[in-house]
């Protein structure tokens, strides 16, 4: 009657046995897997722009090859992808502070929170689908409530007091989003993957209610709210104004990494997410209240997920505004990526936001449409997914001719 | 029974949570219903109106026929053991494909095979790299979705310069004459194929499923691997042929769903916006069982026809938002009513030959 009965385990149990892999997998071939995913990616996405090149039409082709007209250079796609993204280091005269580059380490220090979110929930072996959600909410919860307190408060004393109490709102409202999916899989059994994306579509359908009913700006014509005053936003640190790139925001970002990390490896919550996470059986005979554990990781999870919305209205918006980008679904490109791993995740985040931000690059230097990074972003999690491919190519190459039969790796019916 | 128990229904009432599911539905209709007879002024009872009417049922079965064909999908890559939750992106890829056939070829029908093959192609992808690579089945299916999610309006964007295509041809609605004459039901006999395609695949799906040698075949490829290789049957070859029937299904479900307006529209989470993961809630609540399925998904886009009617007639002065949240919250509150299914015993495990 109760949950975890002997039915053989319920389609999230089987999952743990690939989650103990993904994250027990050695650091050193983790890395691996990530670079050969990333790398054949890019092949893949190389085919992908060979052939709609192909099919698009434009004015000026790169290459005509009888007849057929070839309208965009890949290499060109992933040089602007990349180095664009960095502003252009090989080119000389480069400087750390350039624009692009502000806005690769915005984008990534937005990441970095939904990363941390999908990893810190994948750890207690539950996929959060719903950090974009969560993302929402908290982005939401927090610039009304810094709205709603910023004019009692002015010039630095606003910004000390304004931003701290932004994030903490952010987090709030993203934790307590984040809880709803928590109980329902820890009291009712719903599947929470399910729930997660379900919650997803409410949560921008709602938060369009709620700007279009009571806080929208009556001047604009956009579903947003009245900007937020210039002293309640995150200050910039070295960087031009102008960039919506505040160091001091990643450096949180930082903290926050710094945080999931002690949390996780050493503290006895921590100890009890990654244990129900790896072997919720014995978990739960070892005296922890499963229950509780899948309530709270998703809480902190969804707390995250808050934090980054908050970071990304304090910092890059200054503002509410619906349509927010799909942060919390790079999120689970960038945890998985990590091998759900905080310290992982700020280098997995790092790539996103190169790919995120070089995207508008190429988007400005070629045809290529923007939404390439995307597909990039479901090829990339593909592959990571299945990293016996890239153990058995590694076997081919290390001994040609006899990779007929791959030995099998634990976890076969056979006997 | 005792293997499905878990969801709150359980635990309050004893019943299950289908069945309370079941009860709340008729109650809540045949109430609505006394309510109009009792005040035909009331808001209730113009609310009864609406549900009750010819064009509500026909839109219903009209946004069901993609559902449907998802879940059916669904069934049958998840009984042979392959949880294949990247419906979502076939849905996607062929709703798009289906467009892009029809506008190149100029016919409909052509069209719908373009969108079912797309669909299968992707489901292929999906397939080999499940039951070849042995890859997480949740993380591969995400990764699908996803894939899709980026490659069609990227495909669109090539070929039509925006997310969105040009608009072709869309069903039109075949009539039965004398039948369709009926009151509320004649909706069934004045419908776009789509839906006698709907009903044809539930009745085929149901008897491949129940009554042939490959239906057996799939469930025990779900449920007792090893005992089907003992019998000489290729595990892997079943399991393939069945996430490729769910590419099959699933690209009838994404060209139905395009042809129901003739466009395919990219923007955020597109046309199909969460189709494909309320056809897995629907398959669930259906308990595996085709027409099981069928019925919930009506339960799903019956809620959403009154939801759309809801916003142009302006019954209530509920904002249109809110009301479109009105099918996403119901499938939560199925899944939290129904808990945990039983699934089948081998699901998302790696089946591996003995005599490889």
């Amino acid at each position: 009657m109760s949950a975890g009965d002997g039915d053989g385990g319920g389609r999230i149990d089987r999952l743990r046995d690939s989650m103990v892999a993904l994250t027990e997998a050695s650091a050193g071939e983790r890395f691996l897997i990530a670079f050969a995913a990333l790398a054949l990616s890019i092949l893949v996405g190389t085919g992908i722009i060979l052939v709609s090149g192909f099919i698009a039409t434009c004015r000026t082709p790169v290459l005509t090859l009888g007849g057929q007209t070839l309208c965009y250079d890949p290499v060109l796609v992933f040089d602007r992808l990349f180095l664009g993204a960095l502003g252009d280091p090989l080119s000389g005269g480069w400087s750390p502070l350039n624009p692009q580059f502000a806005v690769t380490l915005r984008e990534t220090t937005v990441l970095v929170f939904t990363g941390l979110s999908v990893a810190l929930a994948f750890r207690a072996g539950i996929f959060n689908i719903g950090t974009q959600g969560q993302l929402v909410v908290g982005a939401l919860a927090s610039a009304l409530a810094v709205l709603w307190v910023a004019p009692l408060l002015s010039g630095v004393v606003g910004t000390v007091v304004l931003i701290p109490f932004g994030l903490f709102v952010g987090a709030v409202g993203g934790g307590l989003y984040g809880a709803i999916p928590g109980a329902l899989k820890a009291y009712a059994d719903a599947n929470e993957v399910i729930t997660t994306i379900m919650l997803n579509f409410v949560a921008s359908l709602v938060a369009l209610y709620l700007i279009n009913a009571y806080f929208g700006d009556p001047d604009s014509a956009a579903n947003q709210t009245v900007p937020l005053p210039d002293y309640a936003t995150f200050p910039t640190v070295l960087f031009d104004p102008r960039l919506d790139f505040s160091l001091l925001a990643l450096l949180v970002a930082f903290v926050f990494v710094g945080g999931v990390y002690y949390l996780l490896e050493h503290t006895p919550f921590g100890y009890d997410i990654r244990t129900s996470g790896l072997q919720p059986e014995a978990a739960e005979y070892g005296g922890i209240d499963s229950a509780r554990t899948v309530v709270a990781s998703l809480t902190l999870s969804g707390a995250l997920g808050g934090i980054g919305g908050a970071v990304y209205v304090l910092m890059v918006l200054g503002n509410f505004q619906t349509g927010i980008p799909s942060y919390g679904f790079d999120g689970i490109t960038v945890s998985i990526l990590a091998g759900n791993h905080p310290i992982g995740a700020v280098f997995a985040a790092f790539l996103f936001g190169v790919l995120k931000s070089g995207s508008s690059v190429v988007d400005f230097a070629t045809d290529v449409p923007p939404q390439l990074v995307g597909v990039l972003r479901g090829l990339i999690i593909l592959f990571v997914a299945m990293p016996e491919f890239f153990r058995m190519a590694g076997r081919r190459l290390a001994s040609p001719g006899d990779g007929e039969t791959p030995a099998p790796a634990g976890g076969a019916d056979d006997d | 029974m005792t293997e499905e128990m878990g969801g709150l229904a359980d635990r309050f009432g004893g019943l299950s949570g289908r069945t309370v599911i079941a009860i709340v539905a008729v109650f809540a209709l045949a109430g609505l219903g006394v309510v109009s007879v009792v005040a035909p002024g009331s808001d209730a009872a113009a609310l009864f109106g609406i549900i009750a009417s010819k064009s509500a049922l026909s839109s219903t079965l009209r946004l069901a026929a993609p559902i449907v064909f998802a879940a059916l999908g669904g069934i049958f890559a998840e009984k042979s053991g392959v949880i294949n939750i990247g419906l979502e992106g076939l849905l996607i890829i062929s709703a798009f494909a289906a467009v892009y056939g029809t506008d190149v070829t100029g016919s409909l029908w052509a069209g719908f095979l373009v969108g079912v093959v797309s669909s299968t192609l992707l489901a292929a992808v999906f397939a080999v790299v499940c039951i070849e690579f042995r890859a997480d089945q949740i993380i591969a299916g995400l990764a699908v979705w996803l894939i899709a999610l980026g490659l069609a309006p990227f495909t669109s964007q090539v070929i039509y310069n925006g997310p969105n295509t040009a608009s072709v041809q869309s069903f039109s609605t075949i009539t039965v004459p004398v039948l369709a004459e009926i009151p509320v039901f004649g909706a069934l006999f004045d419908a776009t194929p789509a839906v006698y395609l709907m009903f044809l695949a539930v009745a085929v799906c149901w008897y491949t499923l129940n009554r042939t040698s490959f239906g057996r075949w799939v469930r025990a490829a779900g449920e007792n691997p090893k005992a089907l290789d003992t019998a000489g049957v290729t595990v892997s070859r079943v399991r393939y042929a069945a996430v490729l029937l769910s590419g099959v299904l699933s690209g009838m479900g994404g060209a139905s769903l395009a042809f129901n307006i003739g466009q395919f529209t990219g923007n955020g989470p597109t046309m199909v916006n969460g189709k494909g993961f309320i056809a897995i809630v629907a398959y669930l609540f259906g308990n595996y069982n085709p027409i099981g399925a069928m019925l919930s998904t009506f339960l799903f886009a019956g809620l959403d026809a009154i939801q759309i009617r809801l916003q142009t007639v302006g019954v209530f002065a509920v904002p249109d938002s809110l009301i479109r949240t009105i099918p996403f919250v119901t499938v939560i509150v199925v899944l939290a009513l129904v808990g945990k299914t039983r699934i089948p015993e081998a699901a998302g495990d790696h089946y591996e030959s003995g005599e490889d």
